[in-house]
């Protein structure tokens, strides 16, 4: 019964009833508790509004209060949004739009505090963006500096000023694309429109005029100076943006005389990466017969219409057009800076520093105008435009008292003072306050000298009387031994070039080119000045010597020419890539037969191709190719020349294949090699070519070789009956090195014409030099032992002393074979130099064979007599050279086992009888077979 | 015998047997030989099909032979200077000639020396014209190679200097040979140096394409007329294949023998100092200074036959055989004048009475003719009118003409009916 109860008890059911209550079910939860507080550690921290600041506002609630009336509370939310942005860097991309339209629209705010935090949250956004990504706001940004720019509150417009600085240092791009708007702001702030009624006075003044405001922080004169460093590096930013075009002089620096001529950049064109690329392609015709002036075809036109821009400030007419109206306004600037000086001092060339950064920035900005057209042929429109209209403008005001120095010091400190406080009102806007005098005079020179044409002889008398102060400034400033930094010395050399480019004068070419060189042979020069320099005198060669006469015949060049390798002697291993430089002058030089060079080439070709401390082995790969390369031209090869030559070739400090290059060119200028026709000169006399080339074969000089003689080094391996030579093992490198060189050698002396000769003369070298030498290094042996059968002639018998003296050298070799384990290649080229000898030299072997004699040798070396025996015998080429001796082999295989004492049989000794019998009666069954048939 | 489409024109240096000789490309059998002296390398051309010329080695004249008279002489133009290098246009109107650092430029038809060019800085090495005789290109010793318009050089007043059209630089050892490619204007020229590369350019551009690194220097190149392959012949004998139809873009590449068309053909043991390849691209020529001249199939890349010459190989060449050369009776069509020595026509041609005149191309030759791409445009802008037609002059249009055309056929066909019944009339009329 219990059993029951229970199982009815698991499934007991509850009765309901009406107006009972309902019983709780087991499962339900108890919510009788409390507790104090509620604690939730990780949600809904901000809302959902995102990341705040420290006063909890998130960027909503900031760009919102950018529209408050009160603007302290502007100013915070600008700090706060630049707290909250650098915070969480992530914000800026998400809402730049956003932030971007707002801070722009506060350019104008009426409070300065609010204006000077917005440009430093401009700043900070700025940093933050790249450029490609600004670019869809940019016009609304541009739209806001323009309203700001033309702003009637003077303190705007000086705010707006350091707006555009910011967009200068960060979107210069985006910026120069604006440039129509923009300049006539920038005109519109220095200068008023005049009204058509009062243009009766001087009207080839233009239709502005300059305004003077009491009422501004600053003077008139240092804010048109704010405004024209603006200027100036706002047409920087458009001059740099362009994308350079080919011979366009618009790099500052070393590329400014490089562009005169100017090479293509071809491109390989991939389609797509040109759908939406801004790069433009240059299209070639191929035009037929008759040449058409370089097509104009562009992949797409470069101003996209959505920029508004109807023109691109390229062309010179539009240049000429901006030109017209600024130019004017420049120069009343610069009659009042510095007219207002002449009112304290009586000296007109001595300025503050004050007018000084004006006329530097009036002169700088001039320059400019004139890089704007990338086209070459505009630019020259655009020079003779100036100097139709401006010559005797600029004549009049800026050469009266050039050059301009400093006022002195005294009166300039308290200036300096008095200004000081008064920056500290205007902000940090005087950026060029201090300007060296010498650079105001350089970019005057720079702005006069383009208004000199090119090649036109009648104008020359003209410009005499402006050229002429200009010359001799340039002469004494970079004569008078002060060191110049490379930023004034490219500009003074540019106009060097202009001018000497221009006059076409001897006199002046030389009297120019000698200043120059004069600073160029100062000593201790900044590695920048010197590679200026270098530069300028090689692009002077190289470039403008065809076209003008009176550059190749200056004196100056031809001296500098000559002092190169001099240059380069000295140099060593000091500086390698002023060393390349000069190479790149040599080469070309050396390739045009220039005779000053090729002369002083000549006198300094020992000590360029020392083989110990030459350039030829000190500098890097790519300078020594170019030495080789150059040896080519020279006009002589003496005998001390090819010496070290051939030294270099064997010492292993060049590589292997240049050595090769440089025995090949030897090869080629030697009458000997019949390939240059012409028979006047002889650069290599025949006697020089052969002993240099014997002396590349052996790779030791007679010296070295006596010397070797009485040494006792540990690589010597000592002379036996077996090895009648003793042996001095090279290195590995060296002797894979000299095995190259050999290869080369044994080329070139077997293409030369008549075949017994040459061998005659190597002949007689060999007995003479090397026969009677006790110690032969190991690579000498070889190398005699390949060049001989190379150049063996059929008809033609070695002498007995020859033969002797390479049956020497081959069992010296072959013993030094069974002791090589290291070296595969070695082995390799030892025995082929063997084996080449021995089957092809007639005599040599049975030479060798008759010099082993068994009764002579100790017990040590039978085994290796065996062995060397074995060798010859395995090989089934020499194998029938073998038997031709076959009487004499046998012999020297009884004696051997004769004189064996031992009582076991040696393996050496069996292999050797299992050799010779193979051999012995395959020959056998050869003459068998050849009995049957 | 029918005369072979193709000849081998080959002379070497030292003269004995012949000065130079045309052998069969197939067999290299020996057609004729021209006496006389020897020839300089690169200096034996063909003017016209009618004569010969090649200057003498290390002597200041050219020897002249009338192609069918192969034992005589015709004359000896003496020049001012040794002449390194030769050639004649196609066209057969003008001769080149090297001579120390200058170019001298003559007119075949006058014989007046219209322009000397001393543009290069040492001796000459080679001078090639193009296809159509539009440009020539000239090597020299000093590392460049220059690229003439033959128009803008024979066409210029006095007063200026002709300047060469593209001038390339990037040699660093003397230049070898040149070869120009087909097409005229927009051809490929390929130029070897001893720097131990080959450098492939573009005449309209001056453009490098293509520069091969080799192990040697290189001393002659040639194209295959398709331009599939370069060849290269090294200093050391060897005869290099170069693919041009490899993918890579790089610029610069180092020459590796391999299985896809970097070949090379091994045989001559001295400088191959000339090469040249057959109209059909099958067979290569190349001269070598080991004194053969070797015939390959470029295919199998074996050597066909070869032929002893007594002294190195200076020139050789297949080149179409000229009319001319098999027939002993013919005459060239214009005796060749005497070439003057002197830069001033007018002189020569008062002193020698030969009442020449000088014509110059007249004015509407003169014009640029349209560019390839206003021509693009002009046709461009036709075929845009063609299909503005079709597309835009639609039903109105064309419902307006089949109606004035169907008017028309109706007006026929009356005025057809009206003449039909008069003659009718006129014919049934009782008499």
């Amino acid at each position: 019964m219990t059993k029951k109860r229970k199982r009815q008890g698991d499934f007991q059911k509850t009765k309901l009833k009406v107006g009972l209550k309902k019983p709780k079910a087991d499962n339900a939860t108890d919510v009788n508790f409390r507790s104090k507080t509620i604690h939730l550690p990780e949600q809904l921290k901000h809302g959902d509004s995102g990341p705040t600041t420290h006063r909890h506002l998130n960027i909503k609630d900031l760009l919102s209060q950018l529209h408050h009336f009160n603007s302290n509370v502007k100013q915070g939310a600008l700090v706060g949004l630049r707290e909250l942005l650098s915070a969480n860097p992530t914000l800026v991309e998400q809402h730049a739009s956003a932030v971007l339209s707002e801070v722009a629209a506060l350019f104008t705010d009426k409070e300065g505090s609010v204006r000077a935090a917005a440009v430093r949250l401009l700043r900070f956004i700025a940093q933050c963006i790249p450029a490609e990504r600004v670019a869809p706001f940019f016009p609304l940004l541009s739209a806001h500096l323009t309203c700001a720019m033309t702003h009637i509150s003077e303190a705007i417009q000086e705010d707006a000023l350091r707006v555009l600085d910011v967009l200068l240092e960060h979107y210069p791009g985006l910026l120069s694309q604006r440039h129509t708007v923009l300049l006539a702001n920038f005109l519109e702030l220095i200068s008023q429109r005049r009204k058509a009624g009062t243009g009766l006075d001087k009207s080839g003044k233009g239709g502005y005029a300059l305004t003077i405001s009491t009422n501004r922080s600053v003077t008139a004169q240092q804010w048109r100076l704010t405004v024209l460093v603006r200027l100036g590096n706002f047409l920087q930013a458009v001059v740099e943006e362009r994308p350079l075009e080919e011979g366009v002089t618009s790099r500052i620096g070393l590329g400014m005389w490089a562009g005169e001529k100017g090479s293509v950049t071809p491109v390989d064109v991939s389609w797509e990466d040109h759908v939406f690329g801004k790069g433009k392609i240059q299209v070639f015709e191929n035009s037929g017969a008759i040449p058409t002036p370089r097509s104009t075809y562009r992949l797409r036109p470069d101003s996209k219409p959505g920029a508004g821009m109807d023109k691109e400030l390229c062309s010179a007419e539009t240049v000429q057009g901006f030109a017209g109206t600024l130019v004017p306004l420049l120069l009343e600037i610069w009659v009042e800076a510095a007219g207002g000086q002449r009112v304290q001092t009586d000296s007109g060339h001595l300025l503050s520093a004050e007018s000084m950064a004006l006329m530097f920035q009036i002169l700088t900005i001039l320059q400019l105008l004139r890089r704007l057209t990338p086209q070459r042929d505009q630019q020259d429109i655009l020079d003779v435009w100036f100097r139709n209209s401006y010559l005797t403008d600029f004549k009049q005001h800026f050469m009266k008292n050039f050059p301009y120095g400093l006022l002195e010091v005294a009166r300039f400190k308290k200036k300096a003072d008095g200004k000081r406080s008064r920056q500290q009102v205007a902000g940090e806007t005087v950026a060029g306050a201090n300007v060296e005098p010498l650079a105001v005079n350089v970019t005057l020179c720079q702005v006069m000298v383009t208004l000199s044409l090119r090649g036109q002889d009648h104008v020359a008398a003209e410009d005499a009387d402006w050229l002429g102060p200009i010359r001799v400034f340039i002469r004494e400033t970079l004569s008078n031994g002060g060191k110049l930094s490379s930023k004034h010395l490219a500009a003074l050399l540019e106009v060097v070039w202009r001018m000497i480019v221009t006059q076409r004068s001897r006199v002046v070419t030389d009297d120019l080119l000698q200043a120059v060189y004069v600073q160029y042979q100062q000593r201790n020069l900044g590695v920048s000045v010197r590679t200026l320099l270098l530069r300028f005198f090689s692009q002077l060669y190289i470039q403008e010597h065809q076209n003008h006469p009176h550059i190749a015949r200056s004196k100056i060049l031809a001296c500098w020419l000559a002092s190169l390798p001099v240059q380069l002697v000295l140099l060593g291993s000091r500086n390698p890539q002023l060393s390349a430089q000069l190479l790149d002058t040599v080469q070309p030089a050396a390739a045009r037969g220039n005779k000053d060079l090729l002369q002083s080439l000549q006198k300094n070709a020992c000590s360029l191709y020392d083989p110990q401390e030459g350039c030829v082995v000190v500098l890097p790969v790519e300078s020594q190719k170019r030495l080789v390369q150059i040896l080519h031209f020279l006009p002589a090869f003496p005998a001390e020349l090819l010496a070290c030559l051939s030294q270099v070739c064997n010492t292993g400090r060049v590589s292997a294949s240049l050595a090769t290059t440089l025995i090949r060119t030897i090869h080629l200028r030697s009458p000997l090699s019949g390939w240059s026709s012409s028979s006047q000169d002889v650069p290599v006399k025949d006697v020089d070519y052969l002993s240099f080339f014997f002396t590349t074969l052996t790779g030791f000089s007679s010296e070295m070789l006596q010397a070797l003689q009485d040494t006792d080094e540990d690589g010597l391996l000592p002379s036996s009956t077996l090895s009648p030579l003793s042996v001095f093992t090279t290195t590995l490198e060296q002797f894979l090195h000299h095995w190259d060189v050999v290869e080369v050698v044994c080329h070139c002396l077997d293409t030369l014409g008549s075949r017994a000769q040459c061998f005659d003369v190597i002949q007689n070298a060999i007995i003479k030099n090397l026969c009677g030498l006790v110690v032969v290094p190991d690579c000498v042996c070889a190398a005699i032992l390949r060049c001989v059968p190379r150049l063996l002639d059929v008809n033609f018998l070695p002498s007995d002393t020859l033969l002797h003296f390479l049956s020497d050298c081959c069992l010296s070799m072959l013993n030094l074979l069974l002791q090589l384990e290291q070296s595969a290649r070695k082995r390799d080229a030892v025995w082929e130099a063997c084996f080449a000898a021995l089957s092809t030299v007639p005599r040599l072997l049975r030479l060798v064979l008759q010099s082993f004699r068994v009764c002579d040798l100790c017990e040590e070396e039978l085994p290796v007599l065996a062995q060397i025996l074995s060798l010859l015998l395995q090989h089934t080429q020499l194998r029938n050279h073998m038997m031709a001796n076959a009487s004499l082999l046998q012999h020297i295989i009884q004696d051997l086992t004769h004189f064996y004492g031992g009582e076991t049989r040696e393996q050496w000794l069996t292999d050797l009888l299992y050799c010779y019998s193979v051999t012995i009666s395959s020959q056998r069954a050869n003459m068998a077979m050849r009995d049957i048939y | 015998m029918s005369a072979p489409a193709e000849i081998v024109l080959s002379a070497d240096s030292a003269g004995q047997l012949f000065n130079c000789a045309v052998f069969d490309p197939h067999s290299g059998a020996e057609f004729l030989s021209y006496r006389g002296g020897n020839t300089s390398s690169r200096s034996l051309t063909v003017l016209n099909g009618e004569y010969i010329l090649g200057a003498q080695l290390c002597k200041n004249f050219i020897n002249v032979w009338e192609i069918q008279r192969k034992d005589q002489l015709q004359q000896k133009i003496v020049c001012p200077g040794i002449v390194t290098c030769l050639c004649a246009s196609p066209n057969g109107l003008y001769v080149l000639a090297g001579i120390a650092e200058a170019i001298y430029l003559w007119e075949v038809s006058t014989g007046y020396l219209l322009a000397i060019l001393s543009r290069h800085y040492q001796d000459l090495s080679c001078i090639r014209f193009t296809d159509d005789s539009s440009h020539f290109v000239s090597g020299g010793k000093d590392n460049l190679a220059l690229i003439w318009n033959l128009s803008s050089v024979v066409q210029l007043d006095s007063s200026r200097t002709p300047e060469p059209r593209h001038i390339l630089s990037r040699h660093s050892l003397p230049i070898t040979d040149i070869h120009c490619g087909l097409m005229g204007p927009q051809a490929r020229v390929a130029t070897a140096s001893l720097d131990q590369t080959v450098k492939v350019w573009e005449i309209s551009s001056g453009e490098m394409l293509l520069s091969v690194l080799f192990d040697v220097g290189i001393m002659s190149v040639t194209f295959d007329p398709c331009e599939y392959f370069l060849f290269c012949g090294g200093s050391d004998g060897n005869i290099f294949q170069v693919s041009l139809c490899s993918t890579s873009l790089s610029r610069d590449k180092t020459f590796q023998s391999d299985s896809d068309g970097n070949q090379v053909f091994k045989g001559h043991g001295n400088l191959v100092t000339c090469l040249s390849v057959s109209m059909d691209g099958t067979l290569l020529l190349s001269g070598s200074n080991d004194e053969t001249v070797r015939m390959w199939d470029i295919q199998s890349k074996q050597c066909i036959w070869s032929i002893n010459h007594k002294g190195p190989v200076t020139n050789a060449a297949i080149i179409p055989a000229p009319a001319n050369m098999f027939l002993s009776d013919s005459r060239p069509a214009i005796p060749l004048p005497r070439f003057s020595r002197h830069l001033n026509p007018s002189e020569q041609g008062d002193s020698t009475g030969t009442g020449g005149m000088c014509l110059r191309l007249g004015a509407n030759t003169q014009e640029p003719e349209g560019t390839y791409l206003e021509k693009a445009d002009e046709l461009y802008s036709l075929m845009c009118a063609v299909t503005d037609k079709s597309v835009f002059g639609d039903g109105e249009n064309t419902k307006v003409r089949v109606s004035e055309l169907e008017e028309e056929v109706r007006t026929l066909k009356k005025i057809n009916k009206d003449l039909y019944e008069f003659s009718t009339q006129l014919l049934t009329k009782p008499n």
